[in-house]
Formats: structure tokens, sequence, C-alpha cells
């Protein structure tokens, strides 16, 4: 490169710097020992503990993000409600008109946006449970009995209870006559 | 090149490469002595390896201005972490002080060095890679990571620029700034 002028001002006084670093140089061999006596640079077990923490972090979010793009824009929210099956002996009487109950089925992924669905199902699932709790106050009403019923039972309760049949015969028949 | 050879290699060079890890280091001797003992270590343990792909010098200069760089931002990091005590405040002062002795001898030098701290980094870099280290733009645009044109803009605004600066610390070493230019000089 060709230089002239002002170029060759600044030449000069790079020259005159680099003499002057050239003296205050440190020696070579001083530089290398140095650098060969130092301790090499290892991968500490924190970077590696480090390193697999954010791949952890990354891999979730990742995930997360999968599983966010696959569920549904605008998924119909299924009003089939879960519901145990009764245990308690049910009057036929009783059940008319609650419908069949359903078996327990897997709760249906509802949209992030149909929160209100949710909770009318919600709303629903306790309705029929105050609706089976009825139905089981029904059947115990039903099935009551007095304490004192023991008290009115007699000998004669067979005959009392119980009717002259068809067949019967007379003689047998005679036994409901008032004795004269 | 085995590592013996490469050992001779570096030793020539070596005088150079204090030079160029002293601009890339701000001038500070006891950081650019850490920057060419990381570098040398570097090329010990295989990390930097010459690959003929450039120059010797060329490939020896790029390394040790992007350990140089790696070792600011560290520097930087650790002071950051924890204030410096005026100890070591004043452990490091004599250091920079070394640096001066025969050197401060001339008053054109110590402005010189002023206004080459006054520029911008690749502006310096330019500088100094084309006037200390006499290598051609394209070598400089190879250690500078940059493109040749890039090299040859921060040159010469490098150049108008250390102009201007001297100017305003009224340097004057015998000859007048205001000479002609020529712009096919590069």
């Amino acid at each position: 490169m060709e230089l002239v002028g002002e170029e060759k001002k600044i030449q000069a006084l790079f020259s005159e710097l680099r003499l002057a670093d050239e003296q205050a140089a440190p020696s070579f061999a001083g530089v290398w020992n140095r650098a060969q006596l130092r301790p090499r640079t290892r991968v500490s077990p924190l970077k590696f503990s480090f390193a697999a923490a954010a791949f952890a972090v990354f891999v979730a979010v990742v995930a997360l993000a999968l599983w966010a793009s696959s569920r549904p824009q605008t998924s119909q929210p299924t009003h089939e409600i879960a519901v145990a099956p009764v245990t308690v002996p049910v009057t036929p009487a009783a059940t008319t008109g609650t419908g069949p109950i359903l078996p327990k089925k897997e709760q249906p992924r509802v949209s992030r946006n149909d929160r209100a669905a949710r909770l009318a199902a919600r709303q629903k699932a306790e309705l029929l449970a105050a609706r089976r709790a009825e139905i089981r106050d029904a059947t115990a009403i039903s099935s009551w009995q007095s304490p004192t019923a023991t008290l009115l039972s007699s000998q004669n309760d067979a005959l009392l209870n119980s009717l002259p049949q068809l067949n019967e015969s007379v003689k047998d028949l005679k036994s409901f006559l008032p004795n004269k | 090149m085995d590592i013996a050879e490469l050992k001779a290699e570096l030793e020539q060079h070596h005088a150079a490469c204090f030079g160029w890890a002293l601009s890339c280091c701000a001038r500070d001797r006891a950081e650019a002595e850490e920057v060419l003992q990381t570098v040398y270590l570097k090329i010990l343990e295989g990390k930097a390896r010459f690959r003929g792909e450039a120059s010797l010098k060329t490939w020896l200069f790029a390394v040790i201005r992007k350990t140089a760089a790696t070792e600011y931002r560290r520097n930087l990091l650790r002071k950051l972490r924890s204030a410096v005590s005026s100890e070591q405040v004043r452990e490091r002062e004599p250091a920079g002080g070394e640096v001066d002795t025969a050197f401060d001898r001339s008053e054109e030098q110590v402005r010189f060095r002023l206004a080459l701290q006054h520029l911008p980094a690749r502006q310096r870099e330019a500088l100094h890679l084309v006037f200390y280290e006499d290598l051609s733009l394209r070598e400089a645009a190879d250690v500078m990571g940059v493109s040749i044109g890039s090299t040859r803009q921060h040159y010469e605004r490098g150049k108008k620029r250390l102009r201007e600066v001297l100017e305003r610390t009224e340097l004057d070493y015998g000859i007048g700034w205001r000479g002609k230019e020529n712009p096919g000089a590069v």
C-alpha cells in the first residue's frame, strides 16, 4: 500500500508506538510457559446441570406449545354428566320420571372458551345429585315401620289378615261365621 | 502443523501479537498479557486450530481479537457482580503506569495515544492493522470479521477522525496535518 502525506505521518506515529511496545513486550517463553501452567479449562458440573435444566425447561415449553396448538379451538361441550351408579334399593314408584342413571364416563374436554358450558354442566350435576338424595329419602320413608307396631300384633293376625278362598270347604268357612 | 512448528511461528509473531492484544485491550498491558496467554492456551488445547484458510498472522490476530472481546465481557460481568475494592484499584494503577516508562518521554506519542482512545473501536482497529501491523485492507477485513468495503470505510473515517482529534489537541510534531490526501492510496 503506497502511503502519502497524512498517511506517512500516521505511519510514523504508529512505528514509534510499535517500537515502544516491542521494548515493553513480555518474552514469548514466559507467556507460553505460563499458558502451559494454567489449569486447563474444563466444563464444570454446574454448567452441565444448568444446561440440563435449561434443556428440560425448553422441552417443557415446546411440549406445552404443541399441546396448546393441538387442542380444538371450538369444541362442543358435551352435556353428559358423570353419575355414579346408585346402590340404594329404589322402588319402582320412586324411580319413575328420573330417567336412566348413566354409568360413569370420562369427562370430555371442554374448550377454554366454553367455561359457561362447563358451569352449566356442573349445575346439572349438582341438580342430579340433589334428586338422587330425594329418591334415597323417599325410599327410606316407604320402608319405615312404626316402633309400636309389635304391640298391635295378636295370634289371630293370620285369620284377620287373610281372606277365605273360593274352593275352601264350608266347614272351614263356618269358622268365619259367628257362633250361634 | 505440529505444535513445535506452530510454537516457532508464534514466537516469530509474538511482538506483533502483543501489540495487537494491547490495542484490543485499550492498551492495558496486564490484560493484554492475559489475553495472549489465553490465546496460547487455546492453541495448546486445540480449541483454536489453524486450518490454513488465511495466513497464520491473520488467523492469530482474529483469535486475539475474539479472545479480547470475550475477556472484556467477562471482566465487565465480574465488575458488575462484585464492586472492585479500592485495594484492587490501587494495585492496578502501577501496572498502567509501567507501560509509560520510556515511552512517555515523547509528548507527541502521549497525545497520539490519547487521540487513538478517542476513536471508535472499529476505526482504531482498522488503523492499527494497516499502519502498525502492515496488513492490507483485505487482511484487516479478515481479522475484523467484516467486509473489505466496511473496513475501507472504517479506515478512511478513522484517519479523518484521528486528524480532527489531533488538531483539537494541538498536536504538532513538525509537519502540518492539512496535507494533500490521496484518495487512491488504498
